[in-house]
């Protein structure tokens, strides 16, 4: 027998366990400490996976729980890589990098509310995702045109500063912390909006639109919400990514890095939240693996082709783990608790 | 005669050239409970949702407290004190019963747009959600999932979403359709419990020996238009109603 659950309306009913508290704790401790092991490449490793989940977070707020599939998603992201690398170019410093978030914060609500008003004038879910399709492509190809800011196809580098760096974008264990804490500062936020009365109503949308516009909520506000609270996390993510890539281009920009989010909440499990920081992981992995493996076979003309492997992933997935890694270890867990009650 | 809560003017709608409402002009009294019935494909759902919103008339004006509410979004309707329920089912399928309704107390206590405090924090909420549930029956349910529970226990639900957001005038849309008919008497005694309290409801209904103990007055709609209007018993034997029903083939239920 297949069980029916909705991990979304789950979230936080029953308290932890003792032994979960436990795990995670060390877990988090554990990767407070874990920086003293590794390498530099490991290290910008691991806080690109703690950076890109709060993407696929950020990517599972509309996918997972709002039901609205947004191909644009990248504009913020890409939006927010370019903020830290030009803000930082002014200078290398934390104020600048505030000033970076305070320019996206702006970028992103401004951005997101315009979406929203193009997009549900729609009100279909396809034809909102063409529309934001297309709202991706016209953002990236003006970025590629508008060299003087951001630098066309050779892309924005960030420039080895002429003032004292800031130890905290000098070395990669500052940026593995930087994203660490940004990773669990994120997970909160952004559980606490899913647990909150706009969060629920935005479930109910996903569910059944028509039923909730009859229970007196105006659905196009709260998808408006979900959007812009979205745009806000991704651009934020943006910004700190540029610590780590320290370069900017229009492929950040690009449709590439919005199926990013996508398949990270697909393997993640869509509207699990948590399970993007899984998703992140895998995906982060794969990525790496790839490239290695081309790299150690210079020969191997098919290594040259990454979306190859990844768009097979994708295919499996959809096909034999639907409701991804988290959706599973949370069906299972139900069959096992269905079993203890009988 | 009582203060009118509802009117609707001349109102119509058309499908290409077909009438499916033509010139219905109906006034609900408060406090009352009305029952619309028909033969299939007399118009009486599409009645329902050009009141509620969902469709916009052709024709005519719809006046709910006195004010034109013709061109208002359903949204609007329902904060202004409508609400309605529906023929095929519509809740939310994989959220809980318990959330189903809660939502419902959610719009009705006008929590608003909140970002950041638990939802499971409104005590209000939290009440009435407890209260409705055991109104409709459904409170050792509260946990299942709506696409779990039966047919009927979703029909419940249904109306336990409608009684949440306390309307003042309830719309029913054949609340029974469906139902296992040793679950009907449970969910007349439900609407009835409502209508008493003081809730103006309009009813959509097929089975005339329910409407004929619950309603206050009978509507007849055939081919979207009224045809007999009045006092449950007057109504169910006008000869003409007889002849459109057996028309409709529904000799049985006027028969028994």
């Amino acid at each position: 027998m297949s069980i029916r659950i909705n991990v979304a309306d789950q979230m936080g009913s029953k308290k932890m366990g003792p032994l979960a508290l436990v795990s995670l704790i060390i877990l988090v401790i554990g990767m407070f400490v874990l920086p003293r092991y590794l390498k530099n490449a490991q290290l910008i490793m691991m806080s690109r996976i703690f950076l890109l989940a709060v993407y696929g977070m950020s990517y599972d707020i509309l996918r997972g729980y709002t039901g609205f599939i947004n191909l644009g998603q990248a504009i913020f992201f890409g939006s927010g890589v370019y903020m830290g690398v030009i803000f930082l170019n002014i200078q290398n410093d934390l104020t600048y990098f505030m000033l970076a978030i305070l320019a996206i914060s702006a970028l992103s609500v401004i951005g997101g509310y315009i979406m929203s008003k193009i997009v549900l004038k729609t009100g279909g879910v396809v034809a909102s995702a063409m529309i934001t399709l297309a709202l991706g492509e016209i953002v990236r190809s003006i970025a590629e045109r508008w060299r003087f800011v951001t630098g066309g196809q050779d892309g924005l580098p960030m420039r080895a500063s002429r003032v004292a760096l800031d130890p905290l974008f000098e070395t990669r264990i500052g940026a593995y912390y930087f994203a660490l804490v940004f990773l669990i500062v994120m997970t909160l936020a952004l559980r606490q909006f899913v647990l909150s009365p706009t969060g629920r109503v935005l479930l109910s949308i996903r569910e059944n639109e028509q039923r909730s516009r009859f229970l007196g909520f105006d659905t196009n506000k709260y998808k408006a919400i979900a959007i812009i609270v979205s745009a806000l996390a991704s651009g934020w993510t943006g910004v700190f990514f540029a610590v780590i890539a320290r370069f900017a281009n229009t492929d950040y920009l690009s449709i590439q890095y919005t199926l990013n989010a996508l398949l990270i909440t697909l393997v993640g499990g869509t509207g699990t939240l948590y399970g993007a920081i899984i998703g992140s992981a895998f995906v982060t992995w794969i990525n790496n693996f790839l490239l290695t493996l081309a790299n150690s076979y210079p020969g191997a003309t098919i290594l040259r082709f990454p979306m190859l492997f990844i768009g097979s992933v994708y295919i499996l997935l959809v096909i034999f783990m639907p409701y991804g890694i988290m959706g599973g270890i949370y069906r299972l867990q139900a069959k096992l608790n269905l079993g203890k009650d009988k | 005669m009582s203060e009118i809560i509802l009117r609707t003017e001349n109102l119509g709608i058309s499908f290409g050239a077909h009438k499916a409402v033509n010139n219905v002009s109906l006034e609900i009294e408060k406090g009352k409970l009305t029952t619309i019935l028909g033969p299939n494909g007399a118009g009486k759902t599409t009645f329902f949702n050009l009141v509620s919103g969902l469709l916009t008339p052709t024709t005519g004006k719809i006046f709910f407290k006195g004010t034109d509410v013709t061109n208002l979004s359903p949204i609007k309707r329902v904060e202004a004190g409508m609400g309605r329920s529906f023929q095929l089912t519509n809740v939310f399928p994989t959220l809980s019963a318990h959330e189903n309704i809660r939502l419902a107390a959610q719009s009705h206590q006008k929590v608003g747009f909140k970002i950041f405090t638990n939802h499971r924090k409104y005590k209000n909420v939290n009440e009435k959600t407890e209260l409705i549930l055991e109104r409709v029956l459904l409170k050792d349910k509260k946990n299942t999932l709506a696409c779990d529970l039966t047919h009927g226990e979703q029909r419940k639900l249904e109306l336990g979403m409608v009684l949440a957001l306390e309307p003042e005038v309830l719309l029913l849309d054949e609340p029974t359709a469906g139902m296992a008919i040793e679950e009907v008497p449970a969910m007349i005694e439900i609407i009835r419990n409502a209508h008493q309290s003081g809730t103006t409801v309009v009813l959509i209904e097929h089975k005339m020996d329910m409407v004929k103990i619950l309603s206050d007055r009978l509507v007849i709609l055939v081919n979207g238009s009224v045809m007999a209007d009045g006092d449950p018993k007057t109504v169910s034997e006008n000869p003409e109603v007889l002849k459109a029903y057996l028309g409709g083939g529904m000799l049985d239920e006027v028969s028994s």
